[in-house]
């Protein structure tokens, strides 16, 4: 299961991206170059929080592409710290194509492994 | 009654064939009317693609010296130069002809002797953060290098090149006046030639010299491909007839402005941007992604089908001139693009997308020149045909003969004269170098 919203911008307190996993974690995404645009590589900070308390200590990873071109990222994203407990730096994003995006995260953390999809167009 | 019957049915059959044969024609001729305005989407593309929206240059953190004026004209000489040759015939200029928008009009490289790969123009090259249609090389001055020591380019190597701009008075100023003291090559007791690649008495030579020489003439080298580097930020695109006609849109959403664009051309844009999806790796103001893929292209004759991106991303990380090596001058957190670079299965096959801007001066087109004209590669496009290795990303289009004329009228709008003062694209003369 996803849940997927896209925001523009227009408040810098909002996530850019979000989304949850099947059994609840939720995934905000805030972008440091926000609004996203595509050639730009950027990094991201995402929170992951469970019924209003956030997930610290967690392993994160990103994969996805564009289904509508059988393609991959351009680039192969990574957590490279966790600036607080449950904000997470990813660095290393870029968008290469205007288009749907689909981006699948794999959340491990006590022992379980959760995943997450986050569709947006760009 | 027989014959009269026969008859009949042979007109009536001609008939329907002729008339078969006019649809058929017309179905292939015929263009939909162009709609009177761009709605809002349509207009946010094509605005994405003005050379009005590209960026300043970025910067590259591995290269100290990349916008510095004498590193420039440093390069400038150096480019035009054929002594860094082994026949003394072969300069960067070679293949990379000013007047051919920095390319060489020829199928495949030829320097010393044939290469490889047809020769990519330089165009606002300095704005993609990998080079060679493989991307084996993560800087423009890292790339620079590497010809003056392929042999089928100039086929010389460090060495000799340090000991030429040792003995050449004027070179050793411009040095000098970018990097400091050009340091003492006599006491390094060096060998004529010599060289970590390249053939084997040239490796031979490098591995008998001590590593301190070894390094003090690698400075020299990475030296002389940052001021290369530093020339070649120069060299940007100019306004096209596009451009002009992206600005009238400023004021107005219709597709007709004034007689900025024909029809023809108008309805190639729209095509660009919708049905033909030309637009998702040709994007941005240089119409270009600056990435890999895999649309199908035919191996060079002759040659294997080319592993593209997945070698050259590791050929890159190998690389000691690389982002990451002790001759660059970033620290390792500025090297984004080294770091993060994806390798996997689905760049089998990924040749680099070059921009469209000054396209049809620098045919033939793509990695071998296999398609001599821009005709060609819209037939290409069109067909889509099965990748040798891994998968063709671009899928069958679908387009009538009538439409790819118009993708084609649309691209010759993005032709225009560069934005480069006229003293870069000629030899130095002594005093523009000094």
């Amino acid at each position: 299961m996803s849940l997927t919203n896209f925001s523009h911008g227009e408040n810098a307190q909002a996530a850019t991206l979000n989304g949850s996993s099947a059994s609840g974690i939720q995934i905000e995404i805030f972008s440091q170059l926000d609004p996203l645009q595509i050639n730009l590589m950027h990094s991201w900070h995402i929170r992951l929080s469970e019924s209003g308390g956030v997930i610290s200590g967690a392993s994160i990873t990103m994969n996805g592409g564009m289904p509508e071109h059988d393609h991959g990222l351009p680039t192969q994203a990574q957590v490279t710290e966790e600036l607080e407990p449950g904000l997470y730096l990813m660095e290393g994003i870029r968008f290469h194509m205007p288009g749907l995006w689909e981006l699948q995260f794999s959340i491990e953390h006590g022992g379980r492994v959760e995943l997450a999809t986050i569709e947006f167009k760009l | 009654m027989k014959n009269a019957y026969s008859s009949v049915a042979v007109r009536s059959v001609a008939i329907v064939v002729i008339a078969a044969i006019l649809l058929l024609a017309a179905w292939r001729f015929y263009s939909p009317p162009l709609a009177d305005d761009w709605n809002e989407e349509q207009l946010s593309l094509i605005r994405s693609l003005s050379l009005s929206q590209l960026p300043e240059l970025p910067a590259d953190p591995s290269n100290a010296v990349a916008d510095n004026e004498a590193a420039a004209n440093f390069g400038h000489r150096f480019f035009f130069d054929t002594r860094f040759s082994s026949n003394n015939a072969v300069a960067c200029a070679t293949c990379h002809v000013p007047e051919l928008m920095f390319a060489d009009g020829l199928e495949l490289a030829a320097g010393v002797s044939v290469g490889p790969r047809h020769t990519p123009s330089l165009v606002g090259l300095s704005y993609s953060p990998w080079f060679y249609w493989d991307g084996r090389k993560d800087s423009q001055w890292s790339q620079a290098l590497a010809p003056l020591e392929a042999g089928v380019e100039h086929d010389s190597d460090r060495v000799e090149i340090s000991r030429l701009i040792a003995s050449d008075e004027n070179y050793v100023q411009l040095y000098e006046a970018v990097f400091g003291p050009f340091p003492d090559l006599d006491s390094l007791r060096l060998p004529q030639s010599a060289s970590p690649l390249g053939n084997q008495s040239r490796q031979q030579a490098w591995s008998a010299m001590s590593p301190n020489s070894q390094k003090i003439i690698t400075r020299i080298f990475s030296n002389i491909g940052k001021a290369l580097a530093a020339y070649q930020r120069k060299i940007v695109p100019g306004p096209a007839r596009f451009d002009e006609y992206v600005e009238q849109l400023e004021n107005s959403s219709a597709t007709r402005q004034a007689d900025l664009l024909s029809d023809s051309e108008i309805a190639g844009l729209n095509l660009f941007i919708d049905q033909a999806q030309c637009i998702s790796c040709h994007n941005g103001p240089l119409l270009t992604n600056h990435d890999f893929h895999n649309t199908g292209v035919l191996a060079i004759s002759g040659q294997l089908p080319p592993m593209g991106r997945y070698d050259g991303i590791r050929t890159a990380r190998n690389d000691p001139l690389n982002c990451l090596g002790e001759f660059s001058d970033a620290s390792p957190s500025q090297c984004m693009e080294l770091r993060f670079a994806r390798d996997e299965n689905d760049l089998v096959g990924a040749q680099k997308t070059p921009t469209l801007r000054n396209v049809s001066l620098s045919a033939p087109y793509m990695h071998g020149g296999q398609l001599q004209t821009l005709d060609d590669v819209m037939v290409h496009y069109n067909e889509a045909p099965t990748s040798m290795l891994n998968h063709n990303e671009a899928k069958p289009l679908g387009l009538r003969s009538n439409q790819l004329r118009q993708l084609r009228d649309f691209v010759l709008t993005l032709t225009a004269p560069l934005a480069t003062e006229d003293k870069w694209l000629k030899p130095p003369t002594d005093e523009t170098s000094n």
